[in-house]
């Protein structure tokens, strides 16, 4: 079936080489490419049987109104985008759902009226689950 | 007293390198140089970083062999003839399990579990353990760019039989053409599983080229990333994914089997030990065996895999033209891989009409998950807020499934010819 150069590797020639190249990568790329296609419809017939319904909740956040007069205090220099990151993910945790069906409009800095034993035991708490 | 001295010094290492068979001078030059190749890949190893639980074994057992024997002395570890050479073997093909447990030394009986192809699938078995499906079940399409990246296997295997065809002094056949394709697979087991089946000779060379190369993806794929992509594409972020149920995970594992086995049965022997790994891990009933299969077994594997394969890299094998071609050859596989993924990206994306971003392709090739983290690095340079990586994850799943089929079928084709 295979030439002798091909089985032993001198001479090959070059025709040889392209020829056979060739046909084996047609065949085996569309070995592979069928193999992972067959998964794909099963996984796709997957996605129909076990859809899960979404819950048609269009979450409407209500800002917690926690403190009310504080002006918001933006320092312009910090780059916001991770902390409204981490804002979107925290409210998103809080109100068991994706961060997808947020929208973050605005937050604002609150001060912190905490007395100093209180936030040093805070901070000692967190130091511990490190 | 003089007598036991001089018996003493004819033992010695420096008696065996420059006086053993005359005082052959090339041999022992070539000695000096592979101690010198392993000293760089323990550099390499533990300076750099580079995969330093496979690198590090494999260096030191190229250490190991290298070290200047007298000949049939008992202390050599590591006899490769006795898995390459006719002489030693039964009806000049089968390796005499027999004899090399009589004669041979430790590395020798652990190489038997490489030869026999044993300890690739065991990995296979912690691999599973340690993958998670859920991105891939949750978009089934991503599983099409782990195919798409099989593209630098095959393509390389031509370019191995035509450098074989221009270059005299590189004689490569099908089977050694295939063994070197399959490093574009970005797979260490997968690769050694092949290589010990049809090119026994060029094991280490692969073994070095495919980890080596994999520890570089950071370094070879962006280039390609970038090349292959247009700036508004990479910047796309995509939808989240759905759910997943534990119900799909425990059915995707026995349904691949059974799918694979039916089309490809020479992939069974990878893909089914690591789908049993990732039932393990899914079905949650058998804790024990996971925590396993992922820590401790897989640990030791991987050293007896890494010291043994090392042992097997000689200088009459390793210092060749072929091993520059399977070096030279390992790179082109790995950049094809990546553009054949990337490719299919682009079109992906071009079909959706921008709901696929196409530098999830590059992460086809099955190195998990660092082909996943370029993806996710390189898409966060052009928009930060973008989180790619388990859109990635899928291809590079579906990746480690698609080289082990490309293995299964380059076993088919030409395991017996």
């Amino acid at each position: 079936m295979y030439s002798d150069g091909l089985l032993t590797g001198q001479n090959v020639s070059l025709s040889d080489a392209l020829v056979t190249g060739g046909t084996t990568t047609l065949v085996g790329l569309s070995i592979v490419f069928s193999v992972l296609i067959i998964l794909m419809i099963v996984l796709m017939l997957f996605k129909l049987i076990f859809r899960q319904k979404p819950k048609a909740q269009q979450v409407a956040v209500q800002s917690a109104k926690v403190q009310e007069q504080q002006a918001p205090v933006i320092d312009d220099n910090v780059d916001e985008t991770e902390l409204v990151a981490v804002l979107a993910a925290a409210v998103a945790a809080s109100l068991n759902t994706s961060t997808y069906n947020l929208k973050i409009k605005s937050y604002r800095r609150i001060d912190n009226k905490m007395p100093a034993w209180n936030k040093a035991g805070v901070t000692e708490t967190i130091n511990s689950r490190f | 007293m003089l007598e036991s001295f001089s018996n003493f010094l004819q033992n010695t290492g420096f008696y065996a390198l420059f006086f053993q068979g005359g005082g052959d001078i090339v041999t022992a030059v070539k000695t000096i140089i592979m101690i010198a190749i392993a000293c760089v890949l323990l550099y390499l190893a533990i300076v750099k970083k580079f995969e330093p639980l496979l690198l590090l074994p494999i260096a030191f057992g190229m250490l190991l062999s290298n070290l200047p024997m007298l000949k049939d002395s008992n202390a050599i570890m590591m006899h490769t003839e006795f898995f390459t050479d006719p002489q030693y073997m039964t009806d000049g093909k089968y390796i005499n399990v027999g004899y090399i447990c009589q004669h041979g030394g430790l590395l020798d009986l652990l190489y038997l579990g490489v030869k026999l192809g044993i300890y690739p699938p065991l990995i296979f078995i912690g691999i599973g353990c340690m993958t998670d499906f859920g991105p891939l079940i949750a978009n089934p399409k991503s599983i099409l760019l782990g195919a798409a990246a099989q593209f630098g296997v095959f393509f390389t295997f031509i370019g191995a039989l035509v450098l074989s065809a221009l270059v005299p002094s590189i004689s490569f056949g099908l089977k050694e053409a295939a063994s070197i394709g399959i490093i574009g697979g970005a797979d260490g087991p997968t690769a050694i599983y092949v290589t010990k089946t049809l090119a026994p000779a060029l094991l280490p060379a692969i073994a070095v080229a495919a980890y080596s190369y994999m520890a570089l993806i950071p370094v070879i794929q962006p280039p390609i990333m970038k090349l292959m992509t247009r700036k508004k594409d990479r910047m796309i972020v995509m939808e989240q994914l759905r759910p997943v149920s534990k119900t799909e995970k425990i059915l995707f594992p026995i349904i691949v089997t059974i799918v694979v086995a039916l089309i490809i049965p020479d992939a069974v022997s990878l893909v089914g030990c690591l789908m049993l790994g990732n039932l393990m891990k899914e079905s949650g009933v058998v804790d024990r065996l996971s925590k396993m299969a992922q820590n401790e077994l897989m640990n030791i594997i991987t050293l007896f895999l890494g010291v043994t394969v090392g042992a097997t890299a000689t200088a009459s094998s390793f210092l060749s033209w072929q091993t520059i071609g399977i070096i030279v050859l390992g790179l082109i596989a790995f950049c094809f891989s990546t553009a054949g993924g990337l490719f299919l990206g682009d079109i992906m994306c071009w079909l959706t009409k921008g709901k696929v971003n196409p530098l999830i392709g590059s992460a086809g090739v099955s190195a998990v998950p660092m082909a996943a983290r370029v993806s996710q690095t390189v898409g966060q340079k052009e928009n930060p807020s973008n989180f790619l990586l388990m859109h990635a994850m899928g291809p590079n799943v579906a990746g480690v499934i698609g080289s082990a089929v490309a293995a299964g079928v380059f076993l088919a084709m030409f395991s017996n010819i």
